[in-house]
């Protein structure tokens, strides 16, 4: 079933030097369930396609539909997972993974048994009233992910949420995320530069241009879904699809630097 | 433990031991110094004063009942200036973070009002204010509302873009980031501010006082310059000093409370 769809969106930049077109008739649906990467070489409008996803900005022309309904109006169920964890140093983790609810300020006590629980789930149940600056870079980006989890989310946004993160916690991190989001059977969008951690957490991956983004190519990940993100880094097929998206990323590039030497 | 670890910790205790030592010692070799200077007459002593002449004012002032009230007054007028400047300094920082364009207009007139030397205005709120406690608030106000707007601004508008996106992907309106993230973020920012508005209330109000007053620690600075009674001078200067240090104490104590929390 769609969940979420992208049509023709458009997006640019004012400013007084110039009109910087930023996103280009976007389009790409997402299913209920589906591990979907957006990857692209870096300065492709990954922020502002984040911004667009989560409704805080609305698109100049083209629509994002969530379930039919437009993402930029209110109550867009869409949670954000920023690059670093951003847990606030002077909220213990039980108000920081709470901060949504209190920012809508219904459902609190439903709110707060859910965090609970899913804190204690997920190996975090000793630390609630610990700080954030007390836990491992680890256990925060757990944190961060629960944060998330207790607003109910239709779909997870990933910001990179592994960037920030030493090359071994990195790949640990991976495995949790991956296992907690399938465990809690959600709906996520990955937006990240890692061509590896894409093919290794998901099941379709979206392959976008240099700016003006738009799609290059759509690769379905045929991976045995039951392996973790570590195992599937060893499977047969990992290094075909590396290498398909190599190459895509890099003809894509090619192509602009000749298109800039035809100009010269 | 470790020998080693043992031995570190005893040279790092006799040398805070020999730190307060020779502070104090600094502090006793100081009085001592200009008490013999004057007592031998090497200096005037009427020019410099002395340690035990300086008593004799402070314990006379003290009979007549009017230390305390000097006191009093320049310390009401300090922290009130340095409440009231903190307080609305940090309230216009709100404002302009709020209003951009607000911002952008109030921008250079905020720049000059900043190095303008306040004190220039001095006579403008005598006239306008008399002679007396609002006129001299108003001094300390002036002196640190300004530099509390600059800072408090800044430091609003370096908060993490990214925590902002959350906050706005959770559908939070503009009072709630204010007050849910770029107020709690810069509470460390305001304690720096305090900091520096304990130096600056103090300017502003003894500047006031000099200016216009009949009480006050600056009043009797002023007073005993004109009458040469350079006693007096020194005398209300020391307490000035013993205030604004205590002044200075308080808040480095609150800043250790919450530093804790804001690791």
């Amino acid at each position: 079933m769609t969940l979420l769809e992208l049509k023709k969106v458009n997006f640019s930049y004012h400013s007084k030097e110039a009109e910087t077109v930023a996103i280009k008739d976007l389009s790409f649906t997402v299913n209920t369930g589906e591990f979907v990467g957006i990857i692209g070489p870096s300065g492709c409008g990954k922020t502002t396609l984040l911004n667009l996803l989560a409704g805080i900005y609305a698109p100049a022309s083209g629509e994002i539909l969530l379930r039919g309904k437009k993402v930029s109006e209110a109550d867009s169920k869409i949670g954000l997972m920023p690059q670093r964890d951003q847990l606030f140093p002077w909220r213990n983790i039980e108000s920081n993974i709470l901060l949504g609810p209190e920012l809508s300020g219904k459902k609190k006590k439903q709110s707060r048994e859910y965090a609970h629980y899913l804190l204690s789930k997920y190996g975090l149940g000793d630390f609630i009233k610990k700080y954030p600056s007390e836990l491992s870079g680890g256990m925060r980006q757990r944190a961060a992910l629960i944060r998330t989890l207790v607003l109910h989310p239709d779909i997870l946004l990933l910001d990179e949420p592994f960037s920030a993160l030493d090359f071994q916690t990195r790949i640990n991190v991976c495995n949790d995320v991956y296992s907690i989001i399938k465990q809690e059977k959600k709906t996520a969008i990955l937006v990240s530069h890692d061509i590896s951690e894409c093919i290794s957490l998901c099941d379709k991956i979206i392959v976008l241009s240099k700016r003006p983004a738009t799609v290059i190519s759509e690769i379905n990940v045929n991976l045995d879904s039951n392996l973790s993100p570590l195992q599937k880094r060893e499977c047969k097929n990992f290094s075909e699809y590396f290498k398909t998206i190599w190459k895509l990323l890099e003809d894509k590039n090619e192509q602009c630097t000749s298109e800039l030497s035809q100009k010269k | 433990m470790s020998n080693a670890h043992r031995n570190y910790l005893k040279k790092s205790k006799i040398r805070t031991i020999i730190t307060h030592i020779l502070r104090i010692g600094l502090l006793i070799a100081m009085i001592a110094g200009w008490e013999l200077i004057a007592h031998y007459k090497i200096v005037d002593p009427f020019i410099i004063s002395s340690p035990s002449r300086m008593v004799k004012v402070i314990v006379t002032l003290q009979q007549s009942g009017e230390l305390f009230n000097h006191i009093k007054a320049s310390f009401i007028e300090t922290v009130a200036g340095f409440l009231i400047a903190t307080a609305v300094g940090t309230l216009f920082a709100i404002i302009l973070w709020w209003n951009t364009l607000l911002k952008d207009i109030m921008e250079p007139y905020i720049i000059t009002l900043n190095s303008l030397p306040k004190i220039a205005l001095g006579p403008i709120i005598i006239v306008w204010m008399g002679i007396g406690k609002p006129a001299i608030i108003f001094m300390a106000v002036l002196i640190c509302v300004i530099i509390t707007i600059i800072s408090m601004l800044s430091g609003f508008m370096t908060v993490d873009k990214e925590k902002i996106m959350l906050l706005r992907s959770m559908h939070a309106n503009k009072f709630q980031i204010m007050t849910k993230l770029i107020f709690p973020a810069n509470i460390p920012n305001l304690i720096s501010v305090l900091k520096i508005n304990v130096g600056l209330s103090w300017v502003g109000s003894i500047m006031g006082e000099y200016l216009s007053s009949r009480e006050g620690l600056g009043y009797l600075i002023v007073y005993g310059s004109q009458v040469f009674q350079l006693d007096l001078v020194m005398a209300s200067t020391v307490i000035l000093c013993v205030l604004a240090g205590g002044m200075y104490a308080i808040v480095s104590i609150l800043e250790k409370i919450i530093r804790k929390k804001f690791r």
